[in-house]
């Protein structure tokens, strides 16, 4: 009997140990760390005479994801120490901002905790994290994704969104945070996935629909606010050959907030895009209206506060120094834009491709407000009075109001083995008091320029060289302004930039750079930004340390945005995955 | 599989079916109704004639004044911060009392309700003036003010006597401020979109008759049967309509700068 106890047990043990290393063969994490640090100094030069008592920002995370098969679940940790220059002082604090878990199997998925998902081009629904923003609506509820039969995907979740580090529980209700549920279904209709006969077909079909609903809370005391607003968006992508088309439409019931001033009209967005593509050849053409389409799940919020939905831009993304000084915010109380975008590169081997080819791009882009008409509201017409309807919007006009426009031509040309050269010029036309809301100032018109020269050394060793300018039409040096509005002028006129970067592949990076306003009307805002970066690089992990001034700006991703004011200092970011 | 898709469906329908409210655009105000005394709110709306959103704010707090009574809310437009800096054609609205409660804050609009918690941040957003206005009304008034205003044409010289009568006996240092308001100024004003230039500009300050902190009214124990009296004169500035001018009169606790009662009169 003893000798059968034995030889269960061990048999058992070796189980275990076997389905353990089983199990352990089957696990991986994966993570990754970034602190970015900024220790600021007075500069009177640029106008930094306090530092309002904060000498250094620190902004960190750490995040571990583990996999198991069907299984996942992750942790991300946050630390604002406090927060850096220029990022919502909400953010200050320090705690696990996020986590889930998830199975899927393929035919059902479902995770709980912290939930980033996006409905169709997000016009009803879209939870992310944007680091760079200090942004992140993530929604802390649970999700089902089933996949009944091929190419059919259903979606059902709700929850309640992250807002900065403000409990979840309902019992934290108050004046300030009155944060309501969001709950949403989405389906997806794959047809050259579901229909056997469209399986190779040069034919591509999609279908899909949302309805997303916030259950709020009714805390005002002079408006009705509705508990439940809901939004329902439909979409159909189609393709043939080399053609692609797609559409989404949603529309909002009414949803009164301190956004669009407490009016009660309902909301609206269409985009929809063109586009072909062949080989050395690709045009995109899209068409976008919103009108009174912020959807936040706190109908108190400003900015860029608990949005559940997200309104795609449809403008070039500049990414050199200059030219993204004046980029887009997406206006959700109203816009019209269309955006064409060409690309063609030259054949190698031809004149004008030489040897390696050469890439040229098109891109005009510009956005408009919508026409508002007015309402009777108790006898009297008004256009957004808070409690009214707030005005009609014939849904194909165009208002003469530009907010936007950006024509910018681009050649990307591989001289030889070791040149490489990239140019483009930009026209531009930016509304800003409208877009930055500084009232009263004169729109940006401007001619931009960039050269980004790359000289390969040898294999290893690279110099890289980037000049710009940027040039107003009208407001530059001896523009005449008012003495009480020279604040308004703080980053206006001409600008220059010159940089120069010294790769040693692959870990080092050393560069300089200034950046100088000298066209500013306001001679004292003459100023030189001059910075140097040291970055390293070992396999995954990334230490850059530079030192010097930035200017005010925007940094915007994919149409959000958040300013930035000048500061002078060192700067350190170090970053690491695995 | 057709379980779960049913399934999905009846879900996303009932969602769908619950998950809307429609408001009557006819009836989207709630009834309010200030349960004690006859207090009156002073909202000081600090606004700019630059100031892009400032109309839309200044439409929020007459949509108030409107829903609650025009003698029980008072508005006075206080145009000061950058954005009301005189530029071109833009009004100068500008005063040094107005400089002075304004405070370097560094924004339009921005509004105070009976200068709540003046010590810190006493301004307030426009989305969240509501609640507070709602509060100040509820409160217990603590003194009555009559005021007596004789205006002579000729030397555009106004005269203006306040009367305060306590309706308790209580004890305290107590100040009242007299403004001048002019309203229905026509001129220029930033709106989303450009510019209105025939915007009609509403209660617009003008400046005290004594003071920006005004003058002492009771220092110390008071009681019911008291009436304490302050006089101050102005001479109206030939650019001023007359016709349109009114005295705004309120008394303050000093200490806390909470405001009490708040009356307005026509000068003529």
């Amino acid at each position: 009997m003893r000798k059968y106890l034995l030889i269960t047990v061990a048999l058992a043990l070796f189980s275990f140990r076997a389905s353990a290393q089983s199990f352990l063969e089957n696990s991986q994490v994966n993570g990754s760390f970034q602190t970015d640090a900024q220790y600021y100094v007075l500069d009177k030069g640029i106008g930094i005479d306090d530092l309002l008592g904060k000498k250094m920002g620190i902004n960190g995370f750490g995040k571990v994801n583990y996999t198991n098969g069907n299984f996942s679940a992750g942790v991300r940790f946050e630390a604002f120490l406090p927060e850096m220059n220029g990022f919502r002082s909400e953010l200050k604090g320090v705690g696990l901002a996020n986590f889930f878990a998830t199975y899927d199997n393929g035919f059902i998925g479902m995770t709980v905790g912290d939930i980033y998902d996006q409905f169709g081009c997000g016009f009803v629904f879209r939870t992310y994290e944007e680091w760079s923003l200090g942004m992140d609506n993530a929604l802390r509820g649970a999700r089902v994704v089933i996949r009944p039969t091929k190419g059919v995907t259903l979606k059902g979740l709700y929850g309640r969104q992250r807002y900065y580090w403000a409990p979840y529980l309902e019992r934290d209700f108050n004046d300030d945070d009155t944060r309501g549920i969001v709950r949403g279904v989405d389906a997806e209709w794959d047809l050259n996935q579901s229909i056997p006969a469209l399986n190779d077909s040069k034919f591509r079909m999609s279908l899909g629909g949302s309805f997303v609903s916030k259950k709020q809370y009714d805390m005002s005391i002079f408006y009705y606010i509705p508990e439940n607003v809901g939004a329902a968006a439909g979409r159909l992508n189609l393709g043939y050959g080399n053609w692609s088309f797609s559409t989404e439409y949603a529309y909002k019931i009414n949803d009164p907030s301190a956004i669009n001033n407490f009016i009660y009209k309902e909301g609206q967005a269409l985009m929809a895009s063109l586009s072909y593509s062949q080989k050395g050849f690709g045009a995109v053409l899209q068409v976008k209206r919103v009108d009174n389409m912020s959807f936040k799940s706190m109908y108190t919020g400003k900015q860029n506060d608990l949005d559940i939905n997200f309104i795609p831009p449809i403008n070039y993304t500049h990414t050199h120094s200059l030219p993204s000084m004046y980029t887009y915010s997406t206006q959700p109380n109203g816009e019209m834009a269309a955006q064409l975008q060409v690309n063609y590169t030259i054949p190698k081997g031809t004149a004008l491709g030489g040897k390696y080819g050469t890439k040229l791009a098109f891109n005009m882009s510009q956005v408009n407000d919508i026409v508002r008409d007015s309402v009777m509201d108790n006898g009297r017409m008004v256009i957004s009075r808070p409690g009214s309807l707030g005005y009609t919007s014939r849904f194909f006009a165009v208002s003469n109001h530009r907010f936007f426009r950006d024509i910018n031509f681009e050649i990307d040309k591989r001289i030889s083995k070791d040149w490489h050269i990239t140019a483009q010029y930009i026209n531009l036309y930016y509304d800003i008091e409208t877009i930055e809301g500084h009232a009263g100032a004169p729109v940006v018109k401007a001619n931009i320029g960039f050269l980004d020269l790359t000289y390969k050394i040898n294999k290893k060793q690279s110099l890289r060289l980037e000049l710009q300018g940027l040039w107003e039409n009208e407001v530059h040096a001896g523009y005449e302004y008012e003495e009480s509005e020279k604040k308004d002028y703080q980053k206006r006129g001409d600008w220059a930039f010159a940089l120069l970067e010294y790769t040693i592949t692959p870990h080092w990076s050393f560069s300089i750079a200034d950046k100088w306003n000298y066209g500013n009307p306001v001679e004292e805002y003459r100023d030189h930004y001059f910075t140097g970066t040291v970055s390293y690089i070992h396999e995954a992990t990334r230490i850059m340390l530079s030192a010097g001034r930035q200017s005010e700006g925007v940094v915007c991703v994919g149409g959000v945005c958040r300013t930035v004011p000048a500061s002078s200092g060192v700067t350190l970011t170090v970053s690491t995955s695995f | 599989m057709k379980r779960l898709s049913l399934i999905f469906a009846t879900a996303a329908l009932m969602l769908f079916a619950m998950g809307c409210d429609k408001i009557d655009i006819n009836n989207t105000h709630k009834p309010f109704e200030p349960v004690a005394g006859q207090k009156a709110v002073l909202i000081k709306d600090f606004t700019g004639a630059r100031c892009v959103n400032c109309p839309a704010a200044a439409e929020t707090a007459h949509e108030l004044q409107h829903l609650l009574g025009e003698d029980r809310i008072f508005i006075l437009s206080v145009h000061a911060g950058f954005l009301a800096q005189p530029i071109g054609n833009f009004p100068d609205f500008l005063t040094e009392e107005g400089t002075i409660w304004y405070n370097n804050h560094d924004s339009n609009p921005l509004f105070s309700v009976d200068h709540v918690d003046l010590t810190e941040g006493y301004t307030l957003n426009v989305e969240q003036i509501d609640a507070p206005v709602a509060a100040a009304l509820n409160e217990v008034q603590l003194f009555d003010i009559t005021t007596t205003t004789t205006y002579d044409e000729a030397s555009r010289r106004l005269n203006v006597e306040n009367n305060f009568y306590p309706t308790g006996d209580g004890d305290g240092k107590y100040y009242a401020t007299v403004c001048l308001v002019e309203d229905s100024i026509v001129g220029w004003q930033t709106i989303p979109g450009g510019v209105d230039r025939e915007y009609v500009f509403r209660n617009v300050f003008r400046g005290t008759l004594n003071g920006a902190d005004g003058q002492l009214v009771s220092n110390g124990p008071y009681y019911m049967e008291d009436v304490f009296t302050t006089t101050s004169s102005i001479e109206i500035d030939s650019t001023y309509n007359a016709d349109h001018c009114y005295v705004l009169t309120y008394i303050y606790n000093y200490e806390s700068g909470k405001i009490m009662h708040t009356v307005m009169e026509k000068i003529k």
